[in-house]
């Protein structure tokens, strides 16, 4: 009774948002900069097609079309005040009711949504552009005085950077350069090529660029659940980027652990880097190439990482990419005590990240996923057998736009858990996904997450058999 | 979330950044200093002017013209650019600007026929070459158009190029336009101009519009007649204005609505260069001949009585029955309306004229009324109205929306 009630009430509050959204005026900011309907960069928001990556590559621009006054020339043209208006954008995602079924009961809620975002983003030069989120989550899992919890938290979002089309400095050490649509670029038509390299630096996700990026259909991870300060289970969320180990430690002071399901380095909620990327054009073969290299903050550490990537195709509806990454993170995360396993050793890891990514688009049809192999270094010597030092992680998605306003998805996570073993376990997950677009910047979704494996009682990542989240997704 | 230390960190590099990207502006367009100050060899394309008038491609190897134009360089052109076209005439040598070397077979692969035709016709006269001293006359009152490409035709022989001098056999010529192509437009109009890359299938599935087929030889947005390749001028307007799109689910609170952006920042140099090579993936450009366009005459004064004219003439033509009694796009056979590729296409709702593809002004209304829209049920109307009676309808099709669409629509 009380399950159909809430059921009822979940759908009263979408009819309400539907009702309320008709009088809304506002739009995402880059389709407002551009006058662009959403679809010219996204398959579906958020998920970018071709062009979307490449007006990202870019620096937000688009492609060999850079407005030559910048920031200025948009005043001038617009006035200011609609110039400040075109710089901000608000996303609303997450969900609105959920149930969880674990071995023991079935958990059924109503959640508030997962982030309140406000964008503030444009270029401010042809060769200069700036991102930055401004986040409000209700229900933010944080660790203080030693446990975990929720609460309510405002401030800086996953990401909140600059970028920098540093071909022009190259043109100045004597490398050739053109001008191209107002960017700089460096090399001869009809030869080696290179817009770029771009400087990403802030609080970044490098990711973007790779074959299995961060902005995808499935991209709302499940509620975190904490009780009596400990974590009871954890979200579902792409393996393949997880920090994969049981047992680790972010910090020694405080004694934070490092979740199993904590995405590191590449698809993370950003953190402070410096990313320098670059796309070739005609070096050794006729595809373009995107090399990336950048320094990454992690806990209280630090990545190096290189990462490349190859486009094929964009014939016969179709396009389709590669990606290798290597990582190697100094002193990332910290050991557990052999004697201890709750509290941090003195010894801080370091670890060797590397994978592939693949991306497949065939008319609605996009395939993307990665298989990403982690193993790390420097552990205490007391921890002996105790500790498996490799770990890996697959991940494999497909969107398939059944219909101009339906996008369903599946994504299948694998994880080959490392760490102590006393702790660790694998987990598979399969989840589901129909998501409506009422406009293009709008959207509801029903996801349903299945934990593929059998049950581990108190196991935050095996508690539970099958997670449902209704949910919403608005850009304004 | 905890480390709002990163907003300071940011604002200083970004100071930085802007610094550092701001250095002395650099040389455009990758050419070579050298070519430019000293040898006159400048990469820029014809103006629009020109740019439709090409050299018919058997020109390049008739022998007749080629000896027709032997004796007209020999009379005028040898002076400065030399007897054997090595740019070293008697009367060169002492230039600022130094003569064309025609015997460089890199730079004459690079020159189109229509810049060739410009620069000889035009010389030294236009922009940029006198401002860097060049002293070649401009002969377009001395040599008839056919004299022209008679001296053009003999002067490629110096290349050593035996064939037709066009993009199918020198893609050097459109290098510039390929290099931005592949950057701006492959993902929509895919790699071979064919318009299947990979986002069309997602920007509006199973229905128009779809990204062009630059292959097939079907535009819509011409100033020519009905079923005609489009001018240089059209291809371009297209890519400065972009394409605004109604059907599906749109972008909330957007009022332009366009699904091809707008390369109006592009340098106009370089959105040229951009449709000279969109050109070069249809040989039908390249051989045609006599490009007409359809007048549009000067717009006459907008009177009740002309819009009321119009509106008959709107029932008379049964424009209604697609675009609806109040011009909403909701008429009869609007949910029936296919386009040449059969997938349903949407009747223009003239009550929004931000949303025309074709443009809002009265001019850009008028042109869509005469040329109609190849490959969609939209006809042209060319035969079936006079002069007058079009700008009737135009007149009657504007009074549709209110004073501040049709504003917002021709601010666009």
């Amino acid at each position: 009774m009380l399950r159909r009630s809430l059921v009822l009430l979940a759908l009263v509050t979408a009819g309400i948002g539907f009702a309320y959204v008709q009088s809304v005026e506002a739009v995402p900011a880059f389709a407002r900069q551009y006058d662009l309907q959403c679809n010219v960069c996204h398959t579906r928001p958020p998920r970018l097609n071709s062009f979307g990556e490449q007006f990202h590559m870019m620096g937000f621009q688009i492609p060999s079309a850079a407005r030559p006054g910048g920031l200025g020339e948009s005043i001038k043209d617009k006035g200011l005040a609609q110039t400040i208006l075109d710089t901000l954008a608000f996303r609303m995602e997450g969900g609105i009711f959920e149930s969880t079924k674990s071995p023991h009961d079935t958990e059924s809620k109503f959640v508030p949504p997962e982030e309140f975002t406000l964008f503030v983003t444009r270029p401010l030069l042809p060769d200069l552009s700036f991102f930055v989120e401004l986040e409000a989550e209700p229900n933010a899992v944080v660790f203080e005085d030693g446990r975990f919890v929720t609460r309510a938290e405002v401030g800086l979002g996953k990401e909140a950077f600059f970028m920098a089309n540093l071909g022009q400095v190259l043109g100045l050490i004597g490398a050739p350069t053109m001008q191209m649509g107002n960017q700089t670029m460096v090399g001869r038509h009809g030869g080696f090529t290179m817009h770029g390299p771009m400087l990403m630096a802030g609080k970044i996700d490098p990711s973007t660029n790779f074959s299995y990026p961060t902005n995808r259909q499935l991209i709302a991870a499940t509620e975190t659940e904490v009780k009596a300060g400990e974590v009871e289970r954890f979200p579902v969320v792409p393996y393949a980027f997880t920090s994969k180990f049981f047992g680790l430690f972010k910090d020694r002071d405080e004694g934070e652990p490092q979740l199993v399901t904590d995405q590191v380095m590449y698809n993370t909620p950003g953190a402070p880097g410096v990313d320098f990327h670059a796309m070739l054009h005609n070096l050794v073969i006729d595809h373009p190439q995107i090399v990336q290299v950048g320094f990454l903050r992690e806990n209280e550490g630090w990545n190096a990482y290189a990462a490349w990537r190859v486009d094929f195709g964009e014939r016969d509806q179709s396009a389709f990419s590669v990606s290798a990454l290597i990582n190697w993170g100094f002193g990332v995360a910290w050991a557990p005590d052999p004697t201890d396993h709750d509290r941090p050793s003195d010894r801080r890891i370091d670890r060797l990240r590397y994978g592939v990514a693949a991306n497949a688009r065939w008319k609605g049809l996009d395939v993307y996923g990665a298989l990403i192999r982690d193993q790390v270094f420097d552990l205490p010597s007391g921890l002996g057998g105790e500790f498996d030092r490799t770990a890996t992680g697959l991940t494999l998605a497909l969107d398939f736009l059944a219909h101009e306003q339906v996008m369903l998805s599946t994504r299948f996570d694998q994880l080959w858990a490392g760490g102590l073993t006393d702790q660790k376990e694998d987990g598979s997950v399969l989840s589901f996904q129909v998501k409506y677009f009422l406009w293009q910047n709008i959207a509801f979704f029903a996801r349903d997450s299945v934990n593929v494996r059998s049950t581990v009682e108190h196991h935050p990542l095996r508690e539970w058999r099958n997670q449902v989240l209704l949910g919403i997704d608005w850009d304004f | 979330m905890k480390h709002w230390w990163y907003v300071p960190l940011a604002l200083v590099t970004l100071a930085v950044g802007v610094w550092v990207t701001n250095p002395p502006a650099l040389r455009a367009n990758g050419e070579d200093k050298h070519e430019i100050e000293e040898v006159g060899h400048a990469h820029v394309p014809a103006p629009l002017e020109y740019a439709d008038l090409l050299m018919p491609p058997s020109v390049w190897t008739d022998q007749a013209m080629i000896a027709r134009g032997k004796e007209i360089y020999a009379a005028n052109c040898a002076v400065c650019h030399g007897e054997h076209g090595d740019g070293k005439g008697p009367a060169g040598q002492a230039l600022p600007l130094k003569p064309s070397d025609f015997r460089d077979r890199h730079a004459v692969a690079e020159m189109r026929d229509n810049y060739w035709f410009w620069r000889a016709s035009e010389g030294g006269t236009v922009e940029p070459f006198k401002s860097r001293g060049s002293a070649m006359p401009p002969w377009k009152g001395t040599l008839s158009v056919e004299d022209r490409w008679a001296v053009i035709a003999y002067q490629h022989t110096f290349s050593g190029h035996q064939g037709p001098h066009v993009p199918w056999e020198h893609p050097e010529m459109v290098q510039m336009g390929r290099d931005i192509y592949r950057m701006a437009c492959v993902s929509c109009h895919g790699l071979d101009g064919q318009g299947d890359g990979s986002v069309g299938p997602t920007l509006s599935p199973n229905r128009a519009p779809q990204p062009r087929d630059f292959t097939a030889g079907l535009f819509k947005l011409r100033s020519t007649p009905t079923g005609e390749l489009p001018t240089t001028a059209d291809l371009f307007r297209t890519v400065t204005e972009g394409i605004r799109s109604r059907g599906g689910p749109l972008t909330l609170g957007l009022s332009g609505y366009r699904i091809m952006p707008s390369f109006r920042h592009m340098p106009e140099e370089q959105r040229l260069e951009l449709v000279e090579y969109v050109k070069s993936l249809n040989q039908g450009f390249w051989t045609r001949q006599d490009v007409k366009t359809v007048p549009v005459p000067a717009p006459p004064p907008e009177t009740p009585e002309r819009i009321a004219r119009g509106r008959q003439l709107y029932a008379d033509a049964e424009c209604w029955t697609c675009h609806g009694r109040s011009g909403r796009g909701d008429g009869p056979s609007a949910p029936t309306l296919k386009d040449q590729n059969d997938f349903p296409i949407t009747a223009t709702d003239l009550t929004e004229p931000s949303r025309f593809k074709n443009g809002a002004t009265p001019q850009d209304v008028y042109r869509t009324v005469v040329t109609g829209l190849t490959g969609t049920p939209m006809p042209s109307y060319e035969d079936a109205l006079e002069p007058d009676q079009a700008w009737d309808l135009v007149y009657y099709v504007l009074s549709l929306s209110s004073e501040s669409h049709r504003a917002s629509g021709v601010a666009r």
